[in-house]
């Protein structure tokens, strides 16, 4: 006589909100690089010292690529709007 | 009223009726609501239903869909994962959550996912972030 027996888990999401504004490109760069790597506590130093290292390049990483995405998302809808007729509303958003 | 985070037993069984497909090309097409503290979610919900969903500028009955990414397996356990999902510019409170199968007939659930009390965005976003997918965290495993 045989059984198999299988287990089935559901894991734990995180819930983050704002109020009146957006995440930051510092906050999204956190959720990334959580996403991205999970580090052992029970990992080797040496490779755990080293996955934390490469951790906190990702995050830096991360974070100046999510500031030049919008930097360049405000480049294209500074043109949509001035090429709308909006120019008032496309310079305010330039100086953001 | 509660919601407790579990995978709905419906779903289990409908694993092994072949109903559910997490590829992310070509797979079903799963969607995540929001409920309300007053909603009952848990292993016994076996569907998408809108009583006690949550409502708010920027959030539409019946929630949003999400990315799939594709099921892998690590030692002897299997899993999948989903893109994180976000309501921008939402006015929103919400308790839990439901994930359902909105391909499938019927909306078949998946799992119910318990916030830990009232989350509320006003007039920015609100993220679900699904936690790291392997072994040991993502959100649907099977060992």
């Amino acid at each position: 006589m045989f059984n198999v027996a299988v287990e089935t888990t559901v894991g734990q999401v995180n819930v983050q909100t704002t109020c009146n504004r957006g995440f930051t490109s510092e906050e999204i760069a956190t959720n990334a690089v959580a996403k991205i790597i999970s580090i052992s506590e029970t990992a080797d130093p040496v490779i755990k010292a080293q996955a934390e290292a490469f951790k906190e390049r990702m995050y830096w990483v991360i974070v100046a690529a999510c500031d030049q995405a919008i930097k360049s998302d405000r480049t294209t809808l500074y043109n949509l709007f001035k090429s709308n007729g909006h120019a008032d509303m496309a310079e305010i958003l330039r100086t953001l | 009223m509660t919601i407790a985070t579990a995978m709905c037993t419906s779903f289990k069984k409908e694993l092994l009726e072949a109903k559910h497909n997490f590829l992310a090309s070509g797979g079903n097409t799963f969607k995540l609501a929001l409920y309300t503290s007053s909603a009952t979610l848990g292993a016994a919900t076996t569907a998408y239903s809108a009583t006690n969903e949550a409502s708010g500028t920027n959030y539409s009955a019946g929630g949003a869909d999400l990315g799939n990414v594709n099921p892998t397996s690590s030692g002897t356990t299997g899993f999948t994962d989903f893109d994180d999902l976000t309501f921008s510019n939402a006015t929103i409170t919400a308790n839990g959550a439901l994930i359902y199968n909105d391909t499938a007939s019927g909306d078949p659930a998946v799992c119910s996912l318990a916030f830990g009390g009232d989350k509320t965005s006003t007039s920015g976003d609100f993220t679900i972030q699904f936690p790291t997918a392997d072994a040991s965290n993502a959100i649907i495993r099977i060992a």
